[in-house]
């Protein structure tokens, strides 16, 4: 029998190899392809073909501006026509829209025949009008996108990081001041360079201040009128009275509102109405306030409407204004008609011309396909054709020469492979590779997403690690680690009932966290220890129940601190906290350096490099040793003198006090701190991450934490980022996270025989 | 004429691997007899009966050599179904009967008794009404055919074990054109009354001119039903002959056997035990899934190498089990004076006490870890040993030196002290369990099964280890087996465990016929031993 399955085995390694020898050859060949290409790329005769297309993409982005003119003319000359006749009321709306059309798309026909082959005379004028207006914009295209770049910085800079906007630019502080307020935060304000943009930021914290001052206005006079209403029992008192009088009164039955002063028309106006309302016996409606008052600033958008370009920049600006003027009159000199445009089309043509001469940058397949995508094709032979289009795809095929390599690569050393690291590992680790190079496809930065992936594992991995003691004591993937996250959760809110900040209040969070997810992670674990063999789901099941009754706990809870409970009913906490006046990014900012233009959250990463580095430690001492055979097999653990229910409640309540300092790390990078059913599919997603570093159900060490953590978050902000630019709309990415690594958990349970690789 | 033979099994040479499970066994059956079919634990009486059934087992292992003639004719079996549609029946071992449904509907399972109505007539015969009449008629002659009083519409669920039995029985017996019925120890988990009653019933088929296979170990069982005796031993046909020529005592001594020399030549002249009692064990009761002690006494003498035999499922297993903590027991055993708690498998590790187990991978190994931590785990755990630093770290170097002293003492082939024991033969697997239990530097060791499912020459070097920890560091050992031969090369003494009590203590020298006695649970008195 073994003979057979050895077989079987070897004739499928033999097809792994000859599939592997295609992979390779193909790879040869698509890699000499692009070569070719390449070699094209630098030739004379392709550059010259590039600008005949480039002449051609000019003249068609002209002419089709003013086709369209004529077509759009044509419609509205013939909608006036039907207007003009009796019978116009009597045609339905679709009839008389197809007659319009009908006439759009025939003067389109016409313009089209009349303007399809511009007579070039002068060619040579053309042709250096168009190379100096492609000049100027790549070096001012270039500046503005360096520009903006800097100006995006300090933006995101301030947004994320101001949260009192009013004190940064209050009323009474001159530019300079608030300068200065703002450089506190984005030091990059005071560069030299950037002397430019202060008047722009100036304006912008003023804008904000006001919106701000505005909304905290709005919440206060809801707040005034609200207090007054409620105090005020028996409105006929105030029958009859009005102006100072009324207010007089007002401020003798509620002496508080003295400091209301300011909403002093408003207040008068409610009591009006409630005085209006008892004189005639009617209810008065309570005013729908809104709950989040204040406007909020997007978090991710810059918005450039604040931005001042530099001398230089504006210089160019400059240069531009007249290239275009040169190329404009030499595209008049071969359209007459161009001049007839209205000022509206004229500045869209510009737009227009601009996109096809600077579409981003000057590489070859861009702009290839920037001409083509202006219907520039026609001017070239079929044999030129075929060559640009060849040239224009040598980078794709380098790419898939290169993917075609790995792949073979990867099935020819599949055995040794997936004996090292496992199946799932090495296809995750296949599908992160590959999603890198798509990357490098869509022209999305590596770096900075190799910066993001740091983050997020910054945000992640002490959720988990927490995984790792609950596999290794035998309850398998700790589902029920919400029950940590909502301690630690607790832990993060009492930090801000008190009002705390920094250090103290992360040290704090965590700390309280942990101490409540003690006594709850040991019954959790006495009720594991009644249900063995079933843990997984009664896992699931306590999790998501917690999370349900915690739902009701945190709108029970006595928490009074004003700014986390819900302002209305004066109690229940809300639902999300943000951590900016308290420890957002704190541990993440803590000796944070930029190498190689990726962001390296330092404090973050120390942190859980000390978590796992204790977790090691744990697993080498008697007690881990222990946990780890309880955990592998109970009977041979339980032969050995051990209690292993003592070793899984050990593991168990060391898993949920992980998972709360896990959740307060998490809430630091994030900046918010979520509850109700915000906790739900942690336990999910460690799971799947300790799962694709390569842990079983029944076996995880902090390696495949670190590397599940990192290929995990890789593939999701990749894939996200991908997703994105391939298909748009945000929802994909979330699908797909849903889809790895649900699936991931589904493979890791039809393996749970657990590590056995015979 | 009708044929002489029922079934005959001619040459039947059935081969696992490079292993020789049955060597030209020939076994043939008269119609209307009780053949009882005799052997010890992995003597081949299973084998034979799945080439009878035309089990899976043997198809996909290579199908086996030699010849079946059923009623006269060569056949060739493909699958227990075949075998049930030739009119070979079995009453199993275990009960495969469905408790939620009455007696009737499990005798006349899938072989229901319908009748038509004009529906079925259009749409086929899976919609025809079940003749619930005839059906009952049926079970009833089924029953009384066993002597079975109970009503036939009663659901199986609620009934004693005993009247499951029966059913499944009257089940067999219900089968039209039944010829030949496989008994597989079907007195096992019956009671005595039950049991006389079984052997009545059986009589009862036999007398209808059904042929009867009996597997059974109880000798005197055989000795009042059978008609015939066939002896297998090693796979090998021992002898067949009629009962009328032999006793109870013949047939034990032929189970037995001398057979092929031990293993290991072990020199036992001059051996004197005369150290004290070591453990006392009184009335040890150990309940463990498929082996239960119903009151041990056993007396263990300082220095000796015990050996306790039996047949699986006799309770020979529970004794260390039960002791060491694993299963569940009550009872009395001290150890060098001590009281033992039973049940903390913690303080008998304390005490000096420790086990190799006959569940190797189960509970013998970590599987998945190295063969360092396997072997310092215990003494890691219950002693400390192994352990540095402030933080209590486990000390790689020492673990380390440990390991290689005890690969090399033991012979323990591998690769290097970190390979996995799950890669490991089995032979070197249970090496590494017996370096655990020595780490634990115990006083007295109790080995189960030490030789199960490893090769001959891994056999030896465990023996003679365990002879040599005897010998030099005068370790006290129990050694758990099913080898007879084993125990008695290396053992002292040898207690024979059958159901769940120590029946005797011989000696190696003892006959065979003492032995086999023992082991079907009759103590051989002074005067049968001739």
């Amino acid at each position: 029998m073994s003979e057979h399955v050895a077989g079987k085995a070897e004739k499928k390694r033999g097809s792994r190899f000859w599939a592997s020898i295609v992979l390779f050859a193909l790879a040869g060949i698509l890699l000499a392809v692009s070569i070719g290409g390449y070699i094209l790329r630098g030739s004379a005769s392709t550059r010259a073909n590039l600008d005949r297309m480039r002449t051609s993409a000019v003249l068609h982005t002209a002419t089709e501006g003013l086709v369209d003119n004529i077509a759009q003319e044509a419609r509205s000359e013939k909608l006036k026509e039907l207007r003009a006749d009796k019978n116009f009321r009597k045609r339905g709306l679709d009839e008389v829209n197809s007659i319009c059309d009908a006439a759009m798309e025939e003067a389109r026909a016409e313009a089209e025949k009349l303007y399809s082959n511009p007579v070039v005379e002068d060619e040579a004028a053309l042709e250096s009008a168009i190379e100096n207006m492609e000049g100027v914009l790549s070096t001012s295209g270039k500046l503005e996108d360096k520009e903006h770049a800097v100006y995006g910085e300090i933006y995101l800079d301030l947004v994320d990081n101001i949260s009192a906007w009013t004190e940064v630019a209050a009323p009474d502080m001159d530019d300079d001041a608030i300068i200065a307020a703002l450089a506190s935060t984005a030091p990059a304000l005071l560069d030299e360079d950037n002397a430019h943009l202060k008047p722009g930021f100036v304006k912008l914290a003023k804008d904000l201040a006001a919106n701000q001052q505005a909304a905290l206005d709005a919440e206060m006079q809801g707040q005034s009128v609200s207090m007054m209403t409620g105090a005020i029992a028996d409105w006929a008192e105030f029958s009859g009275l009005e102006g100072d009088a009324l207010w007089e009164k007002l401020i003798g039955e509620v002496p508080e509102l003295e400091e209301s002063e300011r909403f002093k028309d408003a207040l008068l106006e409610a009591a009006k109405t409630h005085i209006a309302a008892a004189e005639s016996g009617e209810t008065v409606p309570e005013a729908a306030a809104s709950e989040e008052g204040a406007e909020t600033v997007s978090e991710t958008q810059v918005n450039y409407s604040y931005f001042i370009p530099s001398e230089e920049l504006a210089k160019d600006i400059q240069n531009n204004e007249d290239a275009f003027e040169a190329l404009d009159t030499q595209l008049v000199k071969i359209i007459p008609d161009l001049c007839e445009l209205t000022g509206k089309l004229q500045d869209s043509l510009r737009t227009n011309l601009e996109k096809v001469l600077w579409p981003g940058s000057l590489d070859f397949t861009t702009l290839y396909n920037t001409y083509m995508a202006r219907k520039a094709g026609g001017v070239l032979s079929g044999g030129a054709s075929t060559a640009l289009k060849l040239a224009s795809l040598a980078e794709t095929l380098l790419l898939a020469s290169i993917a075609l390599l790995l792949l073979g690569l990867v099935l020819f050393f599949w055995d040794s492979l997936t004996r090292r690291f496992g199946v799932p590992r090495t296809i995750i680790a296949l599908f992160f590779i590959y999603l890198c190079l798509l990357a490098e496809q869509y022209n999305i930065s590596v770096r900075m997403m190799l910066g993001n992936v740091l983050e997020r594992m910054t945000m992640y991995g002490v959720l988990v690690l927490a995984m790792m003691p609950g596999i290794q004591c035998g309850i398998g993937l700790n589902m029920g680690m919400t029950i940590g996250c909502i301690s630690g959760l607790l832990g993060i809110v009492l930090s801000l009932q008190f009002n705390m900040t920094g250090f103290g209040a992360l040290l704090f969070a965590c700390a309280s966290g942990a101490v409540i997810s003690l006594p709850l992670g040991w019954a959790y674990s006495k009720l594991l220890n009644r249900m063995k063999g079933n843990e997984m789901t009664i896992s699931t099941y306590v999790g998501f129940s917690f999370v349900s009754l915690m739902c009701i706990g945190w709108m029970m809870l006595p928490f009074n601190n004003p700014k986390i409970i819900w302002l209305l009913s004066g109690r229940g906490l809300r639902v999300t906290h943000s951590l900016l006046g308290s420890f957002a990014h704190l541990l993440d900012n803590f000796l944070s350096f930029k190498v190689f233009g990726i962001n390296v959250p330092t404090g973050g990463l120390l942190f859980l490099g000390v978590c796992c580095g204790m977790m090691w430690l744990f697993s080498r001492s008697r007690t881990g040793i222990a946990m780890t055979a309880a955990g592998s097999n109970p009977r041979f653990a339980e032969a050995s003198g051990i209690n292993v229910n003592r070793m899984r409640t050990v593991g168990t309540v060391l898993s949920t006090m992980i998972a709360a300092v896990g959740i307060v790390i998490y809430s630091q990078a994030f900046g918010y701190a979520q509850l109700y059913t915000a906790p739900r599919q942690l336990g999910f997603i460690a799971s799947s991450a300790i799962l694709i570093g390569g842990a079983t159900v029944s076996k995880a060490k902090v390696s495949h934490v670190l590397i599940g953590v990192f290929l995990f978050e890789g593939v999701l902000v990749f894939g996200q980022q991908i997703a994105n630019s391939v298909v748009a709309g945000g929802g994909l990415s979330e699908v797909m996270r849903i889809m790895i690594s649900n699936g991931i958990i589904l493979y890791a349970l039809t393996q749970s025989g657990g590590g056995r690789r015979d | 004429m009708a044929n002489e033979f029922v079934l005959e099994m001619n040459h039947i040479t059935k081969v696992y691997g490079s292993n020789a499970v049955l060597k030209d066994v020939t076994l043939r059956i008269r119609p209307g007899e009780i053949h009882a079919l005799l052997g010890e634990n992995g003597a081949g009486k299973s084998t034979l009966m799945n080439v009878l059934f035309g089990m899976p087992v043997i198809h996909t292992t290579g199908g086996f050599e030699g010849e079946v003639v059923f009623d006269g004719e060569p056949v060739s079996i493909a699958s227990p179904m075949d075998a049930m549609s030739k009119g070979i029946g079995m009453v199993h071992q275990e009960f495969m009967l469905i408790p939620g449904f009455s007696v009737t509907d499990n005798i006349k399972l899938n072989r229901e008794i319908t009748k038509p109505w004009p529906v079925s007539r259009l749409l086929g015969k899976d919609l025809e009404f079940l003749d619930t009449k005839a059906m009952s008629a049926d079970a009833r002659r089924a029953l009384d055919a066993v002597g079975m009083s109970i009503e036939e519409y009663t659901l199986v669920s609620g009934l004693p074990i005993g009247h499951m039995q029966f059913i499944e029985i009257a089940r067999e017996i219900d089968k039209s054109g039944m010829k030949l019925l496989v008994f597989d120890e079907p007195t096992a988990v019956l009671t005595e009354s039950e049991a006389q009653q079984l052997l009545d019933v059986m009589k009862k088929i036999a007398a209808q001119g059904i042929a009867i296979i009996f597997i059974t170990h109880r000798l005197d069982e055989v000795m009042d039903a059978a008609d015939t005796i066939t002896i297998l031993r090693d796979g090998t046909l021992v002898t067949t002959l009629p009962k009328a020529e032999t006793t109870a005592e013949k047939l034990a001594g032929l189970m037995i056997g001398r057979g092929s020399e031990g293993v290991i030549h072990v020199d036992k002249t001059d051996r004197e035990i005369t150290g004290g009692t070591a453990m006392s064990i009184r009335d040890l009761w150990v309940s463990m899934p498929g082996e239960v002690d119903r009151g041990v006494n056993l007396d263990v003498r300082e220095g000796e190498i015990l050996g306790i035999g039996g047949l699986a499922g006799q309770g020979k297993i529970g004794i260390p089990n039960g002791i060491m903590g694993l299963y569940e027991a009550r009872g009395e055993v001290t150890f060098n004076g001590q009281k033992l708690p039973l049940g903390d498998a913690d303080a008998v590790l304390r005490a000096g006490l420790a086990m190799v187990s006959e569940d190797r991978r189960g509970v013998g190994l970590l599987l998945d870890q190295s063969i360092e931590d396997n072997i310092v785990f215990t003494a890691m755990q219950v002693h400390g040993d192994f352990l540095k630093g402030f933080l209590k770290q486990k000390d790689s170097g020492a673990i380390r030196r440990h390991a290689e002293e005890m690969i090399k003492e033991l012979d323990i082939r591998c690769t290097s002290p970190t390979q996995p024991v799950g890669t490991l033969s089995g032979g070197n697997q249970q090496k590494v369990c017996v370096a655990r239990a020595l780490t634990m530097n115990p006083k007295f060791l109790f080995v189960s099964e030490p030789t199960r499912g490893i090769d001959i020459g891994a056999k030896q070097l465990v023996l003679e280890t365990l002879v040599k920890l005897n010998r030099e560091k005068n370790m006290t050992i129990v050694m758990v087996s099913s080898e007879l031969q084993e125990l008695r090369s290396i053992c002292d003494r040898i207690a024979i465990v059958a159901e769940g009590k120590v029946v005797d203590i011989l000696r190696a020298e003892d006959s065979d016929t003492a032995f086999g006695l023992a082991m079907s649970g009759k103590r051989a008195k002074e005067g049968e031993l001739a």
